[in-house]
């Protein structure tokens, strides 16, 4: 039932003014200013070039190569988080023994400051005196280059992703699980279906909407990454692990070029736009058909 | 409840499953023990190579902690103060407006035209243009200027039979989400701008209380307005509905009523909100230099500052990390009583 009263307007309106000031405002603020020539240091008084920004970004390798790392650390890690988080997720919804005392365990990384984790990775990490490195050189894997190689590097990068998100599954695809009707597994207990011929047949169909939301959420939030990356590895070596933000952040506050910044921005706002729209398109198909 | 999905293996396979899960539990543990470990090591302790058991391996020392506490290595006191202070206010002016807010779009219905819309937007922008530009006006002056009238107007345009779609509560609940979705560096980077050019008009907001817990209650409205709204659906309508009929007045029956009803609810948003402001590091790298510095930006600098001094990154990192891990605690008590599966569907 919907009410109708005046004061609605009370309760609604704080919120949409603060969002209204603080998101949508700088917005069109950055949004006017991508299209000028305009730098703070050294001083250039701000000139129109219109399309000028965009187009020295879509010519510049730098950008390309910090799309690329983007979509590598997004797609593999929240790939890699989906699998191993609603196995687990399956694992202690089964009742696995000592499932009560996991809980606390597994919600603990995604609550934990990204920064903090990523200095904890550091250490790990080292390559003299961590211990990953000792627990490596037992099988005669001395001193790998886990940040100092363009490729080891972004491997440690999606495994910190990996560590600290895969949590967020587990979480949702556990409560997912749990409201899944029992009725269904008795009948196919009753066909004699193997455990998994009812995964494939039952449970994973009827999570195909969870499933679709939890990656939604997770390959969007994955693009924005930042802190990781800039305390682990600062981008590097060279550019070989720099992010979309953290070009951005480069660009913006080392060398305050404004208008440029503001560009690439919206082009990261774009290319964001693109994969979530691409995404939902895919799966809508997929989903309509099981309602 | 029954185990679904693994009623069909082997006691064999069962115990692969189990073992699988463990191996993910000590995945999960091993660097929070680790980094507990190193934060109560000595120099030696740590340069002898990795030790991994206190009172066997090194002996542990609580130098690092006093060091922090003292400030050998930067603020780290008032940085935590900074840090409590902004992430308490943010969190809950957050979940104060934004559950009225989905208070509101349960109970209230709206109706708000694309027209309205399109016309707040365009006239901001234009407006903008106009004052900066032709009349003169400075960036800041000139957004401050445009944002009152785009929004009175376009108020006042609501009420006109526009043409084009009506936008009910589903299409404002989208609204606000799909501010989430906005990389922050978009918001970031501009905001930073904008507040500089408003400092410049006499009104420090970089590296302030206010700008800062502004824009973390701004970033945390979509998540509050999200989880708040299932809460509120959850409640009964007809405990309200008995109050309207005694004339009570809807603000206190949200009040008196929904309020008290949905209080572990909205104590659990409150938390989590809490937790996002005070891990996040983005717009505290761009709205702050000193004086309002949060921990993140404090303990990412331990890094650079002194190269592999672990012990002392650990205690830092160990500050950050232990009023989370406290929340941890206290969730997973709530998420126990199948408090958070109503937010996710």
């Amino acid at each position: 039932m919907m009410r109708n009263d005046p004061i609605k307007h009370v309760f609604i309106w704080p919120a949409v003014l603060v969002v209204l000031a603080i998101s949508i405002f700088p917005l069109i603020y950055s949004f006017t200013t991508s299209f000028l020539s305009y730098r703070l240091i050294p001083p250039i008084p701000p000139r129109v070039v219109w399309l000028g920004n965009y187009a020295t970004l879509l010519q510049e390798p730098r950008f390309w190569n910090a799309i690329l790392t983007t979509t590598l650390i997004a797609f593999i890690a929240v790939g890699l988080q989906y699998v191993i988080g609603f196995g687990v997720a399956l694992a202690l919804n089964a009742r696995v023994p000592g499932e009560r005392l996991f809980r606390v365990a597994l919600l603990l990384p995604m609550l934990l400051a990204p920064v903090a984790v990523a200095l904890v990775a550091r250490m790990i990490f080292n390559p003299t005196m961590g211990p990953l490195n000792q627990f490596l050189s037992m099988f005669g894997l001395a001193n790998l280059p886990f940040l100092t190689n363009g490729h080891w590097a972004l491997g440690c990068i999606i495994a910190v992703e990996i560590w600290q998100w895969t949590p967020f599954v587990i979480l949702m695809m556990l409560a997912g699980l749990q409201t899944l009707p029992e009725d269904v597994y008795e009948a196919a207990e009753l066909e004699n279906a193997s455990a998994w011929q009812q995964f494939w047949g039952i449970t994973f169909p009827m999570m195909l909407p969870i499933s679709a939301a939890v990656v939604f959420i997770r390959l969007i939030e994955s693009y924005k990454i930042m802190d990781t990356v800039f305390v682990m590895t600062g981008g590097g070596p060279g550019v070989d692990t720099e992010t979309l933000t953290l070009f951005a952040y480069q660009e913006g506050f080392k060398k305050f070029n404004l208008g440029y910044t503001s560009a690439l921005s919206f082009l990261f706002l774009i290319a964001i736009t693109i994969i979530g729209v691409t995404y939902l398109a895919l799966l809508r198909p997929h989903l309509e058909k099981r309602r | 409840m029954s185990g679904q999905g693994l009623t069909g293996l082997s006691n064999w396979s069962r115990r692969l499953v189990a073992l699988g899960v463990l191996a993910w539990c000590l995945i999960t543990a091993f660097p929070l023990y680790w980094v507990v470990v190193t934060a109560f090591k000595t120099p030696p302790g740590v340069v002898g190579g990795p030790t991994y058991i206190p009172f066997v391996d090194f002996t542990p020392t609580l130098q690092p902690f006093i060091d922090l506490y003292q400030g050998i290595r930067g603020e780290f006191f008032r940085t935590f103060l900074n840090s409590t202070i902004v992430g308490l206010s943010a969190a809950a002016i957050a979940t104060a407006i934004g559950a009225m807010a989905a208070y509101a779009l349960v109970r209230f219905e709206f109706k708000v035209r694309f027209g309205a819309g399109l016309i707040f937007f365009l006239l901001a922008l234009g407006g903008y243009l106009l004052f900066n530009n032709n009349l003169g006006f400075t960036r800041a002056q000139a957004l401050l200027l445009a944002f009152p009238i785009a929004l009175v107007v376009a108020i006042a345009a609501n009420r006109l039979p526009l043409p084009g779609p009506i936008l009910g509560n589903e299409d404002i609940l989208f609204w606000f989400v799909s501010q989430r979705m906005f990389p922050p560096i978009v918001t970031a980077f501009a905001l930073y701008l904008l507040y500089s050019e408003i400092g410049r008009l006499g009104f420090q907001l970089i590296d302030s209380y206010v700008g800062l817990t502004l824009c973390y209650v701004a970033f945390s409205l979509p998540i509050v307005v999200w989880l708040m709204r299932d809460f509120f659906e959850a409640i009964p309508i007809e405990v309200e509905e008995a109050a309207m009929v005694d004339n009570v007045p809807s603000w206190r029956i949200f009040l008196g009523i929904v309020v008290p009803m949905s209080m572990n609810g909205l104590l659990a948003t409150f938390m989590i909100t809490l937790a996002f402001v005070w891990n996040e590091f983005l717009f505290a790298l761009f709205l702050t230099n000193s004086k309002w510095q949060t921990l993140p930006i404090l303990v990412a600098g331990q890094n650079s500052q002194r190269g592999d001094e672990w012990w002392a990154i650990s205690a830092a990192a160990l500050v950050a990390i232990i009023p989370m891990m406290i929340m941890a605690g206290l969730l997973s008590r709530m998420m126990r009583s199948g408090l958070l599966l109503g937010a996710i569907k």
